[in-house]
């Protein structure tokens, strides 16, 4: 019914689009091919001319990946990273947290969830060709929430006294749980 | 034309807004509108309208449902509330920016 080169763009849609989205271009551009068979051009014909109508395949994937949500969420979420980064550095180290009584298997841990969680940040936020890697942000901000909270509970709890510092870095990660949460529902089958 | 390109980018979202003025449409019928509109010099790849109008339904200017119509299942996008001040805002700013341009261009004789 449709010439394999529709077919094997419609593939390529859906091999490389969410379902919801590829749907939608599929039926763009099959129904500019349709436009062209019904002008009376053949079959091959009319499928060239939708391909060049609707543009070629990395063109309109990269162009759906440029404005994906996770995309641009990713690139704000890491924009907030040096602002309540260097709160929480300031604060720790004027609060001397090493003193802190926080398991050094702790400290760990959260350090290195923090360094998978930028690096699949970055890998969201610079995604040029491939949707499936903004997805990534959907998969990140989550743990950016969790992140947040355990370090606003380990200074409620191990902290020996509350500074302006402290109360600063805890005011940033809040407006950051703020933001993530006010993200997520947006990144949802994205 | 190329030149021309870049220019029609930089306005895409105020010419998908107005295209959706007078009801909803699906992307191809927004990329026929444009075309039709402009005497066929706008002839925008469908496919770059797909993402824009996605892009523009995640800032809450537009709104996509499905439907079904001939058995074809369409994703159809009207203007919200905020879409249409969007396009008061830029209609306005076109008018003044389109009359300044004409008044060195072509001034009076």
């Amino acid at each position: 019914m449709t010439s394999p080169l529709i077919a094997g763009y419609l593939a390529g849609l859906r091999r490389r689009l969410p379902a919801g989205i590829a749907e939608e271009a599929a039926g763009g551009l099959i129904e500019t091919y349709e436009h062209h068979l019904a002008a009376g051009a053949g079959e091959q014909a009319a499928a060239r001319a939708a391909v060049a109508e609707f543009g070629d395949l990395e063109a309109v994937v990269s162009e759906f990946t440029r404005q994906a949500p996770g995309r641009r969420a990713a690139r704000m979420l890491l924009a907030t990273g040096p602002v309540v980064g260097s709160c929480w550095a300031a604060a720790l180290a004027l609060s001397r947290a090493w003193t802190w009584p926080v398991p050094a298997v702790a400290r760990v841990s959260f350090g290195a969830v923090l360094l998978l969680v930028v690096l699949a940040l970055a890998a969201a936020a610079t995604s040029r060709h491939s949707y499936q890697r903004t997805r990534l942000t959907a998969a990140a901000s989550p743990v950016i929430l969790i992140l947040d909270a355990a370090a606003v509970a380990a200074t409620a709890l191990a902290a020996p006294a509350l500074t302006a510092a402290l109360g600063t870095a805890v005011g940033a990660s809040l407006g950051r749980i703020a933001l993530t949460a006010w993200t997520l529902p947006r990144l949802a089958a994205r | 034309m190329r030149a021309e390109a870049q220019v029609l980018k930089g306005h895409l979202d105020t010419l998908l807004l107005a295209s959706l003025a007078n009801g909803p449409r699906h992307g191809y019928a927004v990329r026929e509108a444009l075309r039709a509109g402009s005497g066929a010099r706008f002839d925008l790849p469908t496919g770059t309208i797909y993402p824009a109008l996605r892009r523009l339904e995640a800032a809450g200017l537009v709104k996509g449902t499905w439907s079904e119509a001939d058995g074809r299942r369409r994703r159809t996008y009207a203007l919200t509330p905020a879409g249409h001040r969007r396009l008061t805002r830029d209609r306005a700013s076109w008018r003044d920016f389109a009359a300044a341009m004409s008044a060195i261009l072509e001034p009076a004789p």
